[in-house]
């Protein structure tokens, strides 16, 4: 399974995202807001789940804003941070 | 005069507004008096001003929401006086706060009970999250907090345009604390992450609702419900960091007190339900209504926090 597709499964399930099912979510939509309509709030569960299901923390916060912006962009920090 | 109006144009998503009442000559005045004559002049026109302020039907409407439940059984003299008495004692706060900024933070004695159980939380190393008020008045408290030798860090939102100035601004010095905005990216909740995985302390406001946050829960308070933000005990729950209530009163004429609440544990992976984190705002709800109690004029919130709740 790739990255990608781990990654949508585990925040369907992680963040109990009802009615929504991995192939629904494309690589470029939005995590926040539009799109997945996650709230600011659920970033603070994005980072345990990066640490959980990849065992990759994300340490600098503020410089690491843009990989919240989508699966893509979280993927290819996850990819480049795996041990 | 600062004061907390209801802001019309955005009262879904906020009922508040901290830009104060006053006019920029106004508050010169003050700090002109302050200067001159120190406190006692600036508190000899702020009775003045407070009198006539309270006069206004508006006003005395806008203390009502919290007096109304604070003091159930007051007749229309007593209301009055009680709300002479809310305005008076936030304008004092405000003096006070120039004060601090203008002629040094030693013209205000500030005791803190909790000092040391404050530096043991900080020493695990885990942050430490103190969850603040509109009461009392944390500026002039937080003056002595320098013995935290760890970063402090403030989720704090200006509003634009608004003329009252902070104790340090007074002075020309920089923000001892590192401002967090809320209105910046994700609502300043990576920023806030990182301060406490870093160990710091985080201070937020636990009575308001900031901006367009619609990450509140309701809880009781004061036999009504309101609406307070959880963002904090997430926080918690996700980092390990401890929260305490930080309440700071002003006890005398040059003095203030500061005290840390008991914690509040909120358990680690809470998850993304907010329901979860209902008790633990619960909790911080019921150490304010105690404030209230013990400090019935020095809890500021000065518009309808009850959302139209009739008093029982």
């Amino acid at each position: 399974m790739s990255v990608k597709e781990k990654l949508k499964r585990v925040l369907i399930e992680d963040l109990n995202l009802e009615d929504v099912e991995p192939e629904e979510i494309t690589d470029d939509m939005a995590l926040f807001g539009e799109g997945l309509g996650l709230d600011s709030l659920d970033a603070v569960e994005l980072v345990i789940i990066v640490q959980k299901h990849f065992g990759v923390e994300i340490k600098d916060m503020v410089e690491s804003r843009p990989i919240f912006e989508s699966i893509n962009t979280l993927a290819a920090y996850i990819e480049a941070n795996l041990s | 005069m600062s004061e907390n109006k209801v802001d019309t144009s955005s009262a879904v998503e906020q009922r508040w507004t901290s830009r104060s009442l006053g006019s920029f000559w106004q508050h010169q005045s003050f700090y002109l008096l302050i200067r001159c004559g120190g406190q006692q002049a600036a508190y000899l026109l702020l009775y003045c001003v407070v009198f006539y302020y309270t006069l206004l039907p508006s006003i005395r409407r806008k203390c009502s929401y919290y007096l109304s439940r604070r003091f159930h059984h007051a007749g229309w003299w007593q209301r009055f006086w009680n709300s002479y008495q809310m305005n008076l004692a936030l304008g004092k706060v405000l003096v006070d706060r120039a004060l601090v900024g203008i002629l040094g933070a030693e013209r205000i004695e500030v005791k803190f009970h909790g000092k040391q159980e404050l530096m043991d939380l900080i020493a695990e190393g885990n942050g430490v999250i103190l969850v603040n008020a509109h009461i009392g008045c944390w500026q002039v408290a937080a003056s002595v907090l320098d013995f935290v030798e760890t970063p402090i860090n403030l989720l704090m939102q200006r509003e634009e345009g608004d003329i009252d100035r902070h104790h340090f601004e007074h002075s020309g010095s920089e923000c001892p604390y590192r401002i967090i905005d809320p209105r910046g990216h994700l609502g300043g909740v990576l920023e806030m992450l990182e301060v406490l995985k870093r160990g710091e302390v985080l201070s937020v406001m636990g009575d308001r609702m900031l901006g367009h946050d619609k990450n509140g829960v309701d809880v009781n308070f004061m036999g009504g419900t309101v609406t307070f933000p959880f963002s904090a005990y997430k926080l918690a729950s996700a980092t390990g960091a401890p929260i305490v209530a930080l309440l700071s009163y002003k006890v005398g004429r040059n003095s203030y007190a500061i005290k840390i609440s008991r914690m509040i544990k909120v358990p680690g992976n809470l998850g993304r339900g907010k329901e979860k984190f209902i008790p633990y705002v619960q909790e911080y709800a019921t150490i304010l209504e105690n404030f209230c109690d013990e400090h019935p004029f020095q809890f500021f919130n000065f518009f309808d926090m009850w959302q139209n709740e009739s008093v029982d």
